[in-house]
């Protein structure tokens, strides 16, 4: 595929767009912009004329033009009161007609009388003015529309009321389209009329001179059209496509576009860092969408997220003065011949649940409307009572919802006191809107209130999406909550449900508050989550916690970190203490894996460099040979929970260390690779997409006695769901 | 006045809420808006829906375009996730009613074929490439837009883009390959 093969691509014929969807989308997008225009309010003040700065023809044309729908209002009420205009005044006229009048009414007219009517009508003895509303009315009333004038024909009828307008569309030359589309669609065919509208001055001085029409007349008008709009485009849009029968339901779920992490020469990039990351909400957002029949979008898969999901059994930490025991392991790339796999896994030190200081938990709920599906609040709840059975009497928790208003649901209450949470559980219920500022402040002030010493305090925030922020932008929030965190209050995020969930926002809150963002699906997550995890996993032993990875250029040519996107950092960062990273509470464990290929191989992505600097004179502290066996070098810092001041553990990867083969390897790292794996394929990686379901399922089977022994066999299920969905596609 | 600074006083004039403003705007990119979905989905209906869903977004965001980027990078960017999404949906509901709809499509699909068989099987395979390739692959050769602004659009760096690129030409051999069109 040469360069030139595509530049061709620019060369593709491309059809026009169709002048009726065009203007369909145009007028969905001013309709969208009108629904803006609360927002803009305050920001118009004081320039209520918006033709002031008029500078630009075309756009007091397009203004002229898109203000036409409003009149659209008062025609169709003119015509609504058409036939009886013109019973009436056959009445009138026909002086010995002898039918009631409520007859000639409310019976609708044969095709005969009709006509006779007309003819009757006509001619001089009418009054000059009501003869044009009579007939043109008369003839719009009639259904065979191709008979029917078209709109510009019966527009002089409205003109007593606006006469500048009225010179508009008799400007413009008759339009195709048919009347009765322009009943049934509103705005859409007047747009199509005006479209043909002459590109002149003059219409732009007949729009000057509507514009200053009364400001609540043209409001009132705005607000018509706005209806109509929305609704003959909720009739108009997408009708004729089958497919929409089936709404896609995650269609609303929003997350951070992901940028792949790909290979990175070790000669210019060789060193890797990034903050460790023990979130799980990628691993549960991602099983229900399977289970719902349909596939993750790439950016839903955070293949960190995925592999941390499950619980390894790997080599523990000894003490609480070194809580993490790293360990690395070194073997082929079951994907990929050419390169290698190493997987470091850490371990945290796991706290006695005896030892548990007291926690002090405020719960955030949201109870806007949206919460109310069953795998929502009600959800919430069951994981609530849950919770309770975990916790005693040294442990308080409060209740804060948020929806319209914020409000504290429970203060501060010993968990003792269970049937006083309980009550106040059953009491949450579902409605209003979203306004979590004010909910999030009544939340750390409840949690600084029953604040002991020693209590782990942390705000739990439970939400299905929205966290909309009165306090004014997201970075104001970003601060806040980092504040409370210097102070010893940490954040968690649980999200709930689809179709509105805001997973990026929920990872940025999660990350700025040391705390954790888990996705709960369904009531066994919950229990995961929050019943095996509450007890020591809410007990930090370590925060701010980096990896940094130098490769050795003499073994390893090429690289890439599997996962992590979003937690990338400089490198400069390792070694600032300021910059915050992840945390990591008793027993977490942590996977990274890193695909690298061995120096020397031929089929590397990246090409060596021809003009390759020498390096062996560099000073670097390791012996050569020593350095040839090095394969990489690992360093981890991290702080203690309450030291501002961070440690360094190191620890050099040997190649005499590495595996020969797979099934050399321990079955936790091998199912640790399979989920890796699946992660890739599910994103669309490029790297392991000729690797298969089948062979996935088997280096997970391997897994299967391990830790969390029921959660692994579901994930051998997924990887069979997404198999056949994959099939689908 | 010059055409960038005539586009530059609408949108300062739309983000206050100017609709009439808003709506020259719109109607200046519209096409630009529709040809970039048509070479990214193939099919006019399709670019259609999604040049409408672009243009309620544009409606919606105006206001928040920081102009940090250019108009046109930012109406690419927002088009092009409207093309992800538009496609994800139609995946999503191809699940249900799967293959009865997939036929349907491709029956009622209104491909519009040029004369140029060979140029057809490239566009092919290139909408076939995973969705970030697929990106770099349009915005530098089909766009005809710069790495840089290629990087800015798909919001990586340029040797991320390059990456791309580079990975895209590999696969599209290989797609080529199996379609037996080299």
């Amino acid at each position: 595929m040469s360069d030139r093969d595509l530049h061709r691509l620019k060369d593709l014929p491309i059809p026009e767009a169709s002048a009726e969807r065009k203007a369909e989308a145009l007028q969905s997008a001013m309709a969208a912009f009108d629904a803006n225009e609360k927002v803009f309010s305050n920001k118009t003040k004081g320039s209520d004329n918006p033709s002031r700065l008029k500078a630009v023809s075309t756009t007091s044309l397009w203004e002229w033009i898109m203000q036409k729908r409003y009149y659209v209002g008062p025609v169709a009420a003119s015509l609504l009161i058409a036939p009886l205009a013109v019973h009436l005044t056959v009445q009138q006229m026909d002086e010995n007609d002898d039918r009631p009048i409520l007859e000639g009414l409310f019976s609708s007219p044969t095709p005969a009388e009709e006509t006779e009517a007309l003819v009757e009508l006509t001619p001089a003895n009418k009054p000059e003015k009501s003869s044009p509303v009579a007939l043109s009315d008369r003839s719009l009333g009639r259904t065979d529309r191709t008979e029917a004038p078209n709109i510009v024909g019966f527009a002089p009828s409205v003109s007593e009321a606006e006469p500048s307008d009225l010179q508009g569309i008799v400007a413009a030359p008759p339009a195709p389209s048919t009347d009765s589309h322009i009943v049934r669609q509103g705005g859409g065919s007047i747009d199509g009329v005006t479209a043909q509208a002459p590109r002149s001055n003059e219409v732009s001085s007949l729009y000057g001179r509507v514009a200053p029409a009364p400001a609540a007349e043209r409001k009132a008008k705005r607000e018509r059209a706005i209806a109509l709009n929305s609704k003959a485009l909720s009739s108009a849009r997408h009708q004729p496509r089958p497919q929409d029968a089936l709404p896609a339901q995650s269609a609303g779920d929003r997350f951070s576009q992901l940028d792949r992490n790909g290979f990175l020469a070790v000669d210019t990039d060789p060193v890797s860092t990034f903050s460790i990351d023990v979130d799980t909400a990628s691993y549960s957002y991602v099983r229900k969408l399977l289970n719902r029949g349909e596939l993750p979008s790439a950016d839903a898969v955070r293949t960190e997220e995925m592999v941390n999901y499950f619980t390894y059994d790997y080599p523990l930490a000894e003490n609480l003065e070194q809580p993490f025991k790293p360990s690395v392991t070194v073997y082929p790339t079951p994907w990929n011949q050419n390169t290698q796999l190493m997987h470091v896994a850490i371990r945290a030190f796991d706290v006695p649940e005896d030892a548990r200081p007291p926690v002090n938990l405020v719960f955030l709920v949201d109870v806007s409307g949206s919460m109310q599906a069953p795998d929502k609040l009600p959800l919430l709840k069951a994981s609530l009572r849950l919770l309770l059975s975990k916790l005693d009497a040294e442990d308080t928790i409060s209740l804060v919802t948020y929806a319209g208003s914020a409000g504290t649901a429970l203060e501060p209450t010993s968990a003792a006191e269970r049937s006083k949470i309980l009550s106040a559980l059953d009491n949450l219920a579902a409605g209003g809107s979203t306004a979590g500022a004010a909910g999030i402040r009544a939340a750390y002030d409840l949690a600084h209130q029953s604040k002991k010493d020693g209590s782990i305090n942390r705000v739990i925030l439970a939400t299905d999406g929205d966290f909309n922020v009165g306090v004014s932008s997201d970075d104001e929030l970003k601060k806040l909550i980092s504040e409370k965190r210097n102070e010893g209050v940490f954040l968690s995020v649980l999200g709930f449900g689809t179709g509105n969930y805001n997973d990026s926002l929920m990872q940025v809150l999660a990350q700025n508050g040391n705390g954790t963002a888990a996705y709960i699906d369904t009531l066994g997550e919950a229990r995961k989550v929050m019943v095996e995890q509450a007890g020591s996993a809410l007990v930090p032993v370590a925060k701010d916690v980096k990896i940094q990875v130098e490769f050795n250029p003499a073994t390893v040519s090429e690289y890439r970190l599997i996962g992590y996107e979003t937690r990338a950092l400089n490198r400069a960062d390792f070694n600032n203490d300021k910059v915050d990273a992840g945390d990591v509470n008793a027993g977490h464990r942590v996977t990274a894996l890193y695909e690298f290929t061995p120096a020397g191989t031929e089929s590397a992505y990246n090409d060596a460099l021809r003009y390759k600097k020498e390096t062996t004179d560099t000073g670097s502290s390791a012996e050569p040979s020593a350095q040839s066996n090095e394969l990489a070098f690992l360093k981890l810092r991290y702080k203690l929970p309450d030291s501002d001041k961070s440690k360094l553990i190191t620890l050099p990867i040997l190649k005499s260390d590495s595996k020969q083969t797979l099934d050399a390897v321990s079955n936790e790292v091998a199912f640790a690779t399979g989920v890796a794996a699946f992660a890739e394929k599910l994103s669309g990686s490029e790297y392991s997409a000729d690797y298969s379901y089948d062979e996935i399922k088997s280096l997970a089977k391997r897994g299967l006695s391990g830790g969390n022994g029921s959660l692994r066999n579901e994930f051998v299920g997924l990887v069979d769901l997404a198999e056949l969905l994959s099939a689908q596609k | 006045m010059n055409c960038i600074d005539q586009e530059s006083v609408l949108i300062e004039r739309a983000k206050s809420g100017d609709r009439s403003a808003f709506a020259a705007l719109l109607e200046t990119q519209y096409s630009r808006i529709f040809r970039c979905a048509y070479k990214w989905l193939g099919n006019r209906e399709d670019a259609e829906d999604v040049a409408q869903d672009v243009s309620v977004k544009l409606a919606k965001k105006i206001a928040d375009f920081r102009g940090d980027s250019a108009l046109s990078s930012w109406i690419y960017r927002v088009t092009l996730n409207a093309v992800r999404d538009f496609e994800r949906q139609r995946a999503g509901r191809n699940l249900g009613l799967g293959k009865y709809f997939q036929f349907m499509q491709v029956v009622g699909e209104e491909q519009v074929q040029s004369d140029d068989a060979e140029l057809d099987d490239l566009w092919f395979s290139v909408r076939k490439l995973p969705p970030k390739q697929r990106d770099a692959v349009l915005l530098v050769y089909g766009e005809e837009c710069t790495h840089q602004t290629a990087a800015g659009i798909m919001n990586c760096s340029e040797k991320t883009v390059s990456w791309h690129l580079h990975a895209a030409r590999k696969k599209l051999r290989h797609i080529l390959k199996e379609e037996g069109h080299v």
